[in-house]
């Protein structure tokens, strides 16, 4: 598996068609890959990171490296920067139980539900941000890991909902709305192939639009 | 070279670089053909005299409070007294107008000393009205802030953030990013050309040429900032090459 980060610059044309619909950013990156099929290693999984209006970073986590050229002239930084992959199997391999990292995901909490005059249940996305954070507090445990009780509340999970939408794009004559969260915590891991199995085949619905890549990075502060 | 910083604030601001008709747009920022006919105007020349060296000027503005966009569908009349003596009320053409509400900006000339300081004295003493792009947007407050020896780029880089402490409290980050929009230097290359350079406000040719412009962001203190920007997730440093 590869980890792939590349700049966007929201600024260009072709990076606001991308950012308005997931369906177009979809095909841009699976356009990286010359076989976007899932392997037994896992399958392609990106997300959007959006720190302010000018600072937009895409993440793709991948069985085979990416060539995002097409990406880069379209909606990068064409003569300054390109993208940056680097091998996910060490921090993969390296993984035990009972390590604590901090994280980060973007995820479509959906319960299925029905309404009244719905003859069959359909997936309903959550709204509020208790249910979002209750939606991945639940599902924790068989993705193999534990949320890291919070440093400042008491016996409250060390986990926030950072940014939150409902996203209604066209996909064919069709629309798609999708809800939305990007959660960011501390995370102690307790089964370590159910943890790789989230990380290399993320997690919960929406795959295809920038939900269910969950990253790593090193535990900031006392965590 | 030195520079007088000016600010703009209002109620309502309007700043037209391609109104044509009976549409009048208004862009995000002062222009500058706007500011030097706010300062010919404060100087007491008329629309037919020369600008002269008012035209060497370089400017640059920087987007304190972007505020926000106001259409205005008008519909004006205007009384007429009939021969008879019976009042009539005439329509003007239906417009579309554009305002922004509740903006400021910092707006900077650079120039000789002696054309900015005589450009300080006047909007201090103004011989004609000011307003900010329309006749019907005065300005709130003084609109000179002094004169200085830095340079345009330097002041629009330095000058303490004037949105209201309303706006500044709304934004939580010690430092805040605004945008600029400035004249490009001769050795820049300019990405974008607006036909905002003013050659002569004549009501009967009216005519400007093209300005290079170039936009640019600086990074401004916020005095009632509390947190630092949030640190970026970055799965990258782990993975080791």
């Amino acid at each position: 598996m590869f980890l792939t980060k590349m700049q966007i610059n929201p600024r260009r044309r072709g990076a606001q068609q991308l950012l308005s619909s997931p369906q177009a950013m979809h095909a841009a990156v699976l356009a990286g890959f010359p076989d976007a099929r899932p392997t037994e290693d896992g399958r392609i999984l990106w997300r959007l990171d959006t720190y302010a209006t000018h600072r937009v970073l895409l993440f793709i986590a991948s069985p085979d490296k990416p060539d995002l050229t097409h990406l880069v002239e379209q909606a990068g930084w064409p003569t300054t920067q390109a993208w940056q992959t680097a091998a996910y199997d060490g921090l993969l391999g390296s993984l035990r139980a009972g390590q604590r990292w901090q994280f980060r995901l973007t995820a479509n909490p959906v319960r299925s539900g029905r309404r009244e005059e719905w003859t069959e249940t359909k997936p309903l996305g959550h709204v509020t941000v208790e249910q979002q954070q209750q939606w991945l507090l639940d599902r924790a445990e068989r993705l193999g890991f534990r949320i890291a009780p919070s440093t400042t509340g008491a016996g409250e999970p060390d986990l926030a909902v950072v940014d939150r939408s409902v996203r209604r794009f066209g996909r064919g004559g069709a629309s798609v709305t999708i809800s939305m969260a990007t959660f960011d915590g501390h995370l102690d891991i307790e089964d370590v192939d159910a943890m790789r199995r989230s990380l290399t085949f993320g997690i919960g619905r929406a795959k295809a639009y920038g939900c269910g890549l969950l990253t790593l990075s090193r535990p900031g502060g006392a965590g | 070279m030195s520079v007088v910083a000016l600010r703009l604030a209002g109620p309502l601001q309007a700043w037209g670089s391609g109104s044509r008709f009976v549409r009048r747009s208004t862009d995000i920022a002062p222009t500058k053909s706007g500011i030097i006919g706010m300062i010919a105007a404060a100087r007491g020349l008329r629309r037919t005299d020369p600008l002269e060296k008012l035209l060497d000027l370089s400017f640059g503005v920087r987007i304190d409070q972007p505020g926000q966009l106001l259409r205005d569908f008008q519909t004006a009349q205007r009384p007429r007294r009939d021969r008879n003596g019976d009042l009539d009320w005439q329509s003007l053409p239906l417009s579309t107008r554009y305002y922004l509400t509740d903006a400021t900006f910092l707006a900077v000339l650079e120039g000789e000393r002696a054309l900015v300081e005589g450009i300080d004295e006047a909007v201090r003493a103004p011989h004609f009205p000011l307003y900010l792009g329309r006749r019907s947007c005065p300005p709130a407050g003084p609109v000179v802030l002094g004169v200085s020896d830095q340079s345009l780029h330097d002041v629009l880089e330095t000058w303490p953030w004037l949105a209201s402490s309303r706006v500044q409290k709304q934004h939580r980050e010690r430092v805040v990013r605004l945008a600029t929009i400035r004249d490009a230097a001769p050795d820049e290359t300019a990405v974008e050309s607006i036909r905002d350079t003013p050659v002569s406000f004549d009501p009967n040719h009216r005519d400007y040429a093209w300005r290079s412009v170039v936009r640019d962001t600086v990074e401004v203190p916020n005095p009632h900032g509390v947190s630092d920007p949030a640190p970026e997730h970055d799965p990258m440093t782990v993975l080791g090459g």
